[in-house]
């Protein structure tokens, strides 16, 4: 049995192993060895406790939540999310991975993740690891994997029965199935910028190249389709309503709640996340010690927040 | 099973930051993984991705490998694990299907019928089959390696080799 299994021969087989042999080379040139064994609570503990602090006493951090307490009327901040203020789940990516934060506040760490985006539906999640792309699902099963170098910025979009996801690697911008198959270079000098789906379609690729043009492309035959760069990719619309509601602040790029009426705001400098009523009355709800509720020692970035049951 | 002299040294060289030595370890096992992955999913690109995936695993692991356990088994172990995950995985349809994905590469001929009558095994069985017959495991290690019973191993074999003997 054991020869008859080692003679069925496996197309391509030399090829793979030097390809395979290039990708695994590389992540060991590019390995940083572990350092000696020493706890690292202590360190972790002052840390959390230092960006904590200094978040609440910094004076921007100090004048920034005066004014905001003056224009929109926040009383206090919540210690902890207890609840987001729409239907949906937060995606958040902090030093300790990706986080899937439930409506009811509820959070779980889907694994050690660097970067992640939903899929369209919000029934899988994309993560990258620094040489593996992931997709898995909300309860962080991974479904499956697909070992790439330095990946970056993955972002699923398409329908229900067709979908790609975009990612950077090694300084290239690849496409690849929602099934992990089909993998394939789509530009070799992209931008150091995440690529954006156009809204309902796995064909139509938004990206920045290295030279500062934007491209929009069919995936499928790299047609550009468009020279009038869409507002979409470039607007900063929620950013500036959310320096309009909130006042003058370092704010990261805002992400909105899957009904459109709220916007989930990151203020590092602060330590918080603020959500906005950015439909209707004006409401904000603030919640501190974003950074240790993440276990994270960087500010944690909020990566989607999706999606409105069907 | 111990892990032999040279492989021993070749995991000491690569913890050093040697890169001949993680390149004895992946001339030495590369083949088998990779054989092992594809017997299980019967998809090259797969099967490719997958022993890569394992290695790169060990990579990131390295500093953590007891270099006085066989390397053999711990990859094994990711490689067959992730192999069986994959095959479940591929049925995911709905939005993680792809209408346009690349067709599996076909196999060769050689040896269509044993291959075949392998891919009609559900993917548990067909793990077992290759960590005994390709790898040469005793059925204990593989219940270790997979971290199912016994039993279970015994008769995922029992029914395998009774399938396998029908069609082959």
């Amino acid at each position: 049995m054991r020869k008859r299994l080692e003679q069925i021969e496996i197309p391509g087989e030399h090829e793979a192993r030097e390809r395979s042999w290039a990708v695994v080379r590389a992540a060991f040139a590019e390995r940083e060895p572990a350092p000696r064994r020493r706890s690292w609570k202590p360190i972790a503990a002052v840390a959390v406790a230092l960006v904590a602090v200094a978040g609440l006493l910094s004076p921007p951090g100090r004048a920034v939540l005066d004014e905001i307490r003056e224009v929109v009327g926040v009383e206090q901040a919540q210690p902890a999310l207890f609840s987001l203020p729409a239907p949906g789940r937060l995606l958040v990516t902090a030093d300790s991975g990706a986080w899937v934060v439930d409506e009811d506040g509820s959070k779980r760490l889907l694994g050690n993740y660097r970067d992640a985006s939903w899929s369209p539906f919000g029934r899988f999640v994309v993560a990258s690891r620094r040489n593996e792309l992931v997709a898995l699902t909300p309860d962080g099963e991974v479904r499956w994997t697909l070992a790439r170098p330095d990946v970056r910025f993955p972002r699923w979009g398409g329908t229900k029965t067709d979908t790609r996801i975009a990612y950077l690697s090694a300084g290239t911008l690849r496409i690849v199935g929602g099934d992990g198959k089909g993998d394939r270079l789509l530009d070799s000098r992209p931008g150091d910028r995440a690529p954006l789906w156009r809204p309902g379609s796995a064909h139509v690729l938004i990206y920045e190249r290295r030279d500062g043009s934007i491209r929009v492309v069919d995936v499928d035959t790299g047609a550009q389709l468009e020279r009038k760069v869409p507002m979409t990719f470039l607007s900063q619309d929620d950013l500036r309503l959310a320096h309009d509601l909130l006042g003058p602040g370092d704010f990261a790029p805002p992400v909105r709640s899957p009904d459109g009426k709220w916007l989930a705001v990151g203020w590092p400098e602060a330590d918080q996340l603020v959500f906005v009523r950015a439909v209707g009355g004006r409401q904000l709800r603030a919640v501190a010690n974003v950074s240790s509720q993440f276990r994270s020692r960087s500010f944690p970035t909020i990566s989607g927040w999706c999606c409105l049951s069907e | 099973m111990g892990a032999g002299r040279d492989e021993r040294a070749s995991v000491r060289a690569a913890q050093r930051g040697s890169a001949s030595g993680i390149e004895a370890l992946f001339r030495l096992h590369w083949p088998r993984a990779y054989r092992a992955a594809f017997l299980v999913v019967h998809d090259a690109a797969a099967a490719e991705d997958i022993a890569q995936e394992a290695f790169l695993a060990a990579v990131r692991n390295l500093d953590r490998f007891d270099r006085r356990r066989p390397f053999g088994p711990w990859l094994h172990r990711i490689v067959v694990n992730r192999a069986i995950d994959w095959t479940r995985a591929r049925q995911l349809r709905g939005e993680a299907e792809l209408v346009d994905a690349e067709a599996p590469a076909d196999p060769a001929p050689l040896d269509a019928s044993l291959l075949g009558a392998l891919a009609a095994l559900p993917p548990e069985h067909r793990a077992v089959i290759v960590l005994r017959h390709l790898l040469e495991y005793t059925p204990g290690e593989i219940a270790e390696l997979l971290g199912i019973p016994r039993g279970t191993v015994n008769s995922r074999l029992r029914r395998g080799l009774d399938a396998l003997k029908e069609t082959v």
